[in-house]
């Protein structure tokens, strides 16, 4: 059973390894020259503007929260999909109730404005 | 190969503990956060495996809640950060004192 | 496996020790990922195969995402940690309490006889067999379940966007 799992593990392993190996190379290998207007941040050429840390929108905040709920959803659906079958009649009528429960959240922060971006 | 359940509890505790630390000497509210999140981790790591040693479902029910609860405190726990820090511009948990006394 | 277990548990506990040493907040999280990532292949050794997918889905894929985005929003850049020689006996003595107590629960649990390991159920821990169990045995916590993320999308909502209206 844990054999299934053997080619995130082989994935895993190479892919840390590779990137260790492209740093590692490049550090040994690379020749190293320092001044001003090269330890600038890479901005496709332009001269940056400001500093990148600049604070962000709470309206990020908002959708990253809508989605962490949302996920929480769709994380039960999994398992219900799987036997969905079995269940029948009656495992529809469960969803539906934990489906409409959200739903209701939904169309409160739809009509509270929340999900529009100004 | 069976992995003995107390090497879960000793790995499990030994995390807790970690969280505990942390919340104790750190004073960022959203480092103590995520420290809250570490613990959680560690109750549901010795939760599942006892439910592997003795073969029960229910252990793995309680760590699937418990992630759910844990969703739920973070949204609204983390608004609650933000909302202090627009009205105290701070997240340091010191000089959060309002209510005491 | 043993070995396997040991690995992680390893990384497990010096990634947990970092978030909590680490001075800036971003690495912490960063940190934490990587803790959650080795806890997520612990579950997997001891055959919970959904919960560790639901594992990584919700803690290293939602909730962290949560965190630094609230990391960059507060965009904390003075050393917030101004008192950290304050109350320099109350760590040590909390620390001290915290790590004499995780001894103590794993001596107390070497004492006491935990039982024979059961052998292993075919199929323990898959989605079906969770399944099986949320939709009829735990049927009322999971449609309460239901009810508490609607608290806690209209909690955060109305404490986000307090300033906004």
């Amino acid at each position: 059973m844990l054999i299934s799992y053997l080619p995130i593990l082989v994935y895993l392993i190479i892919s840390i390894g590779l990137a260790v190996l492209i740093v590692a190379l490049s550090e040994a290998l690379g020749k190293k020259t320092h001044t001003a207007v090269k330890d600038l941040p890479y901005e496709c050429g332009m001269v940056p503007i400001s500093d990148a840390r600049h604070r962000y929108a709470v309206k990020f905040y908002v959708i990253t929260m809508f989605f962490l709920v949302f996920d929480i959803e769709a994380i039960f659906l999994y398992p219900w999909g799987v036997i969905f079958k079995p269940l029948g009649l009656f495992g529809l009528i469960e969803m539906g109730v934990f489906i409409l429960i959200l739903m209701v959240g939904l169309a409160y922060v739809w009509g509270k404005g929340a999900l529009e971006w100004e | 190969m069976v992995v003995p359940l107390i090497y879960y509890i000793a790995l499990s505790s030994a995390l807790f503990a970690i969280g505990v630390i942390g919340v104790l000497i750190r004073r960022n509210a959203i480092i103590i956060f995520m420290c809250i999140e570490m613990m959680l981790n560690a109750v549901n790591l010795s939760l599942v495996g006892f439910a592997d040693h003795y073969q029960a479902i229910d252990g793995q029910m309680f760590v699937f809640f418990v992630m759910t609860v844990a969703a739920a405190e973070v949204a609204v726990g983390l608004a609650l950060i933000v909302a202090i820090f627009r009205n105290k511009a701070t997240v340091n948990v010191d000089e959060l004192n309002l209510m005491k006394w | 496996m043993q070995v396997l277990f040991l690995i992680l548990a390893a990384v497990a506990l010096i990634s947990g020790v970092l978030v909590v040493i680490q001075v800036n907040p971003v690495r912490s999280a960063l940190y934490l990922i990587l803790n959650f990532f080795t806890v997520a292949g612990i579950y997997l050794l001891a055959h919970a195969e959904f919960i560790a997918a639901i594992q990584v889905i919700v803690y290293a894929g939602a909730i962290m995402v949560l965190f630094l985005f609230v990391i960059m929003l507060l965009n904390l850049r003075q050393p917030e940690e101004g008192g950290e020689k304050q109350h320099l006996a109350q760590k040590i003595s909390g620390a001290a309490l915290a790590g004499v107590t995780a001894l103590l629960v794993i001596y107390t649990c070497t004492r006491i006889n935990l039982g024979p390991a059961k052998e292993m159920v075919p199929g323990f821990g898959s989605t079906e067999a969770v399944a099986r169990s949320l939709f009829t045995d735990y049927l009322l916590p999971f449609e309460v379940t239901s009810v508490l993320l609607l608290v806690a999308l209209i909690g955060a909502v109305i404490l986000a966007r307090a300033r906004l209206d």
